[in-house]
């Protein structure tokens, strides 16, 4: 019997736990109970993380495709295929000819590598991960308003505040740990505002549910700040003395009076003024948010006016406030901070920047690096549809499940010179792949993950991996060798955090002799830095906190005669993601066994729809069947389905519709139809 | 009773590791307390029960039952060596002894049996608690009690098996008993104790109306955390892993919180809320439990309350219901 702290590979809230195996194999989880998120629980995904482990699917040798068919083969020809694959990509059709796909269940030392063996191995920067689909609207929108794209305060800092607004965040299901400490909240006499059109978990405990319109954020928030404005609730000093730019603000959100918002978001003017006085009003108020903000064809405008709204009541730089981007896997917060983004090296230093580049280089050992920024992931699909890619080493991520229309990125996949998937279970995108390369999962190997609120964590191995699958970062540095790349050669991923923190300010004091028990915060500039537990206390990261006025632009697809239902798609509670981890889970995947779609009673009865009948539902893009479920979870007019099901794929459905500055894809609005199986 | 210095723990657990697949309370690097293994940290005897049910020991999370390679059918392996398990409160004793009698009720559980059969279960008591405060000995209902009279710990067997591997310890220097302590505990009035009666005592007279139970069930995000710390919950599910020649069937513990628990065929749910669901897992214990077995199956061991992120263990919610209809 054996006990392995580590850090659970689920959501971006990073609770920690113990692996529990005896003779090798895992037997359970028992939570830690000392760590300061989790605290001695854990959410049901948590009490099931060992659950797939030693799943007999996962891959253990790798596969390379003969005759059109996936055939056992040794490392030594499987990596010597990639190696060459992806050279002879290169030398047909340019540097920029293959791309790499990151993952946010890597480790942060796997994030850094294989965005290193991008950059100085095969000298492109068309390197990204899937933030790209989450959290890209933050860093953008962040990054311009307050200097850093980040999580601006604490997960404890709930238990301070006086008022919370979740927006657009299904908390209770999607970061339970976090949304469990708001009902707690809640319970001893915090108010809560949920805007969310969905009847979440959290709406039945909040003081005000604001069931706005799907897309129609940028309204609501607009008005919400003119209510403040209107009423004397700004808070002049912080305004004064820590922002910029708010007379624009002011002038940008005049027009939005309480009734012109209310036409907008399809809520009354009372509830958009009630919010208001009660957010403004609070000594500390904070701002909660997730996909429902991000995963917008206007994205980044709704980033920029929740950073308003918290800039203009002075909810920023002190415990109980901030705006706090709850980030959604285990380690996307990490792999945007190892700059697994096509514009950006560690640290979100940019490649642009001739002198970061010059360091990186040197560093690395290589002569130069490229200067022009690299493809967005949303943007690959297209660039290979047009020829201009023509190779794509995916690491531990599933497009052909969780990218927008489905039917285009199948295509693309297909088309491709090389398809290189390295992951723990044949997914559906590495069925399509030519060649495949088995990894170790996250109770596997040793690493470093960083959290929602920032904290690098340390990862440990607690079980071999099944078979010859072998760690990611093995793997990467084992390709940099065979193409000729002498530095990345490294004992063990210590080694890796110790070049990372050479190389990166804000991890410049992360070491792993410094993380135990539970982790470090960044910004850590020195080995002596206690780590950053707020953002922006005294000043911004940028200096002073910029306002961003945001005009309001309606989502790219709206509902029509011949596609008349808003869909809007997200996660359940017992999933994760495409599901290649939780679907071979006994417990999870016996909750939620099958595709279904949430459909209001009202417009079941006019279509004639029961609870659990087949339903076809269909976009401009793809059709699928799925089964309903009849719920006042979802307003009339309005559909949810979730995208953990390769049988009723809602990708199938949804819009590849880009916001233009952080190029995430419209997952939460696309019109559909949707009619009754006979 | 023998007695057995701090100083001498090591020893003692080194020299029962040749014969028993030794657990006790141990330090895990983060400062949480658990029944492990020996390597697992340093030995945890002091600061009350441990967060993990230590009749996890007999009923693992997840454990095999049977194999099936090319026909051919094997059960679990028997334990290379049968186990000593120290570190059951008097409290967690009342539950092994709740799941010993529901494990052998009908069709005797083999799987739980082979783990079972021919352990040692130690008890723990005395000035070890939370903060060192007094835990009354159980007085029986193991094999031997550790019992910390504030600087050693008195060893008082009750079985054979207790006796034989406490021989090698000193005798007190002085006769001694701890049956005082015993007594003293059980003449005060326990409060939790008076609680869970009558929040029984409400739910078995129907006087705790539905709309409690949908508030309960608001604030339950579902973790099943409850079930699966509380050593008297049992049940499990099963699942099967098929590969090219074998067919392994194992069993998890399982929870009465999930939808998928009792969910028909048919897909209705007879209990498809979370509303009836948290009312199920409370009235279980307190109204249904007391019927069958003709005890509350609650023993206050206090895993639930702490475990639970939205606090609506079992004390609270029955600290709830006495308030409000009580």
């Amino acid at each position: 019997m054996k006990r392995t702290l580590t850090v659970c590979p689920y959501c971006g809230t990073g609770c920690m736990f113990y692996l529990v195996s005896d003779g090798g194999k895992l037997v359970g989880v028992e939570p830690s109970v000392t760590h300061p998120v989790s605290r001695g629980g854990l959410c049901v995904k948590g009490w099931n993380a060992f659950a797939f482990v030693h799943h007999p699917e996962r891959l253990t040798t790798p596969l390379v495709r003969r005759d059109g068919v996936l055939q056992p083969a040794s490392w030594d020809e499987a990596l010597d295929l990639v190696v060459t694959g992806l050279q002879a990509v290169q030398e047909k059709h340019g540097s920029d000819a293959v791309m790499f796909a990151s993952s946010a269940k890597a480790t942060n030392e796997e994030n850094y590598l294989l965005m290193k063996l991008a950059r100085a191995v095969f000298g492109t920067n068309n390197i990204d991960h899937c933030a790209r689909l989450c959290h890209s609207s933050t860093v953008t929108g962040l990054a311009e308003t307050f200097g850093s794209g980040a999580m601006t305060n604490s997960i404890s800092c709930i238990d301070e505040t006086d008022v919370i607004l979740v927006i657009g965040s299904n908390t209770t299901e999607q970061h339970p740990l976090i949304g469990s400490r708001i009902l707690n909240a809640v319970q001893n006499g915090t108010g809560l505002i949920v805007a969310d059109n969905r009847r979440i978990r959290l709406a039945r405990h909040a003081a005000l549910h604001l069931r706005h319109k799907n897309g129609s954020d940028v309204a609501l928030l607009n008005g919400i700040m003119h209510v403040i404005i209107a009423e004397g609730l700004v808070d002049e000093e912080f305004v004064a003395t820590r922002t910029e730019n708010y007379a624009a603000q002011a002038a940008a959100v005049a027009e939005w009076t309480p009734e012109k918002a209310a036409a907008a978001t399809g809520l009354e003017a009372g509830e958009i003024v009630a919010a208001a006085r009660l957010f403004a009003g609070a000594k500390r108020a904070m701002i909660l948010y997730s996909m429902g903000i991000t995963q917008h064809s206007h994205g980044v405008d709704n980033v920029r006016c929740v950073a308003a709204l918290a800039m203009l009541t002075g909810n920023v730089g002190r415990p109980g406030t901030g705006v706090n981007p709850l980030r959604g896997q285990n380690n996307v917060q990490g792999g945007c901070d190892m700059g697994a983004l096509p514009d950006l090296y560690s640290g979100y230093q940019k490649v642009a920047d001739p002198l970061v580049r010059d360091r990186f280089a040197r560093a690395w050992g290589v002569p130069s690096l490229p200067a022009a920024p690299g493809l967005p992931l949303t943007r690959a699909m297209n660039a290979a549809s047009e020829g201009r890619l023509q190779a794509l080493f995916v690491m531990g991520e599933n497009p052909m499940l969780s990218d927008p229309d489905q039917g285009h990125a199948r295509k693309v996949l297909e088309g491709l010179e090389l398809l290189v998937v390295q992951d723990i279970f044949l997914t559906e995108t590495a069925a399509l792949a030519d060649i495949v390369l088995p990894a170790a999962c996250y109770a596997e190997k040793e690493g470093t993950f960083t959290n929602t609120e920032r904290r690098v964590q340390r990862a440990r191995k607690a079980v071999e991996s099944p078979g010859t699958a072998r760690a990611d970062w093995e793997i990467i540095c084992d390709i940099a060798l065979r193409a000729g790349y002498r530095g990345m050669c490294y004992h063990d991923p210590r080694e890796v955090m110790d070049e990372i923190a050479s190389l990166t300010p804000l991890y410049g004091g992360i070491a792993y002799d410094r993380l135990d028990p539970h982790g470090l915060q960044w910004p850590c500039p020195d080995r002596n830095h206690p780590g950053t537990p707020l953002l922006h206390l005294e000043h911004f990261t940028r200096g002073l906190g910029h306002f961003s006025p945001a005009r309001y632009r309606l989502p790219a697809e709206l509902p029509d005669d011949r596609y008349p239902f808003v869909l809007t798609t997200g996660r359940t509670y017992f999933h994760w993601h495409t599901g290649s981890m939780t679907r071979r889970s006994h417990l999870l995947d016996r909750e939620e066994p099958r595709s279904f779609i949430e459909i209001h009673p009202d417009d079941a009865a006019r279509l004639g729809v029961r609870d659990h009948d087949r339903l076809q539902v269909a976009s401009r893009r793809g059709e699928l069947q799925t089964e309903a479920r009849v719920t006042t979870m979802v307003v009339p007019g309005v559909l949810f389905m979730p995208f953990h099901f390769a049988e009723g794929a809602a990708n199938a459905l949804t819009n590849n519709a880009l916001d233009p500055e952080s190029s995430i894809p419209e997952f939460k609005v696309c019109a559909v139809r949707v009619e009754r199986v006979p | 009773m023998k007695i057995l210095h701090p100083a001498q723990l090591n020893n003692f657990i080194e020299r029962l590791a040749k014969a028993w697949e030794v657990r006790l309370p141990v330090l895990l690097p983060d400062g949480t307390r658990v029944i492990g293994s020996p390597g697992d940290g340093p030995p945890a005897l002091h600061g009350g029960a441990v967060m993990g049910k230590p009749t996890s020991a007999f009923f693992p999370h997840h454990g095999t039952l049977f194999t099936s390679d090319g026909g051919k059918l094997e059960g679990p392996q028997n334990p290379d060596l049968p186990l000593f398990v120290l570190g059951f409160t008097p409290r967690d004793l009342a539950c092994l002894r709740f799941i010993d009698r529901f494990f052998a009720d009908g069709l005797c559980d083999d799987v739980y049996f082979r783990r079972r059969n021919n352990a040692l279960v130690a008890g723990l008591s005395g000035l070890c608690g939370a903060g060192g405060i007094m835990i009354p000995p159980a007085g029986g209902g193991c094999d031997l009690e550790f019992f910390c009279d504030g600087s050693c710990w008195l060893v008082i067997p009750y079985s054979d098996g207790g006796r034989e591997v406490s021989a090698g310890l000193s005798d007190p220097a002085l006769p001694t008993s701890v049956e005082l302590f015993r007594q003293a505990a059980l003449s005060q009035p326990d409060e939790q104790e008076e609680l869970l009666r009558r929040a029984s005592e409400l739910l078995r007279a129907d006087r705790v109306p539905d709309h409690f139970w949908a508030e309960i069930g608001d604030r339950c995000i579902a973790c099943t955390g409850c079930n699966l710390a509380c050593p008297t919950c049992t049940c499990f599910g099963v699942q099967d892993w098929r590969s090219a020649q074998k067919t392994e069937r194992s069993r998890m513990w399982d929870s009465c919180q999930l939808d998928g628990f009792m969910r028909e065929a048919s897909g209705h749910n007879p209990l498809g809320s979370e509303a009836l669901r948290s009312r199920r897992r409370i009235h279980h214990k307190l109204a249904a439990d007391p019927e069958k077995w003709g005890e509350i199956s609650c023993f206050l061991c206090g895993r639930c309350d702490a475990v639970c992120p939205t606090g609506i263990g079992m004390v609270a919610v029955a600290r709830e219901m006495v308030a409000r209809f009580g």
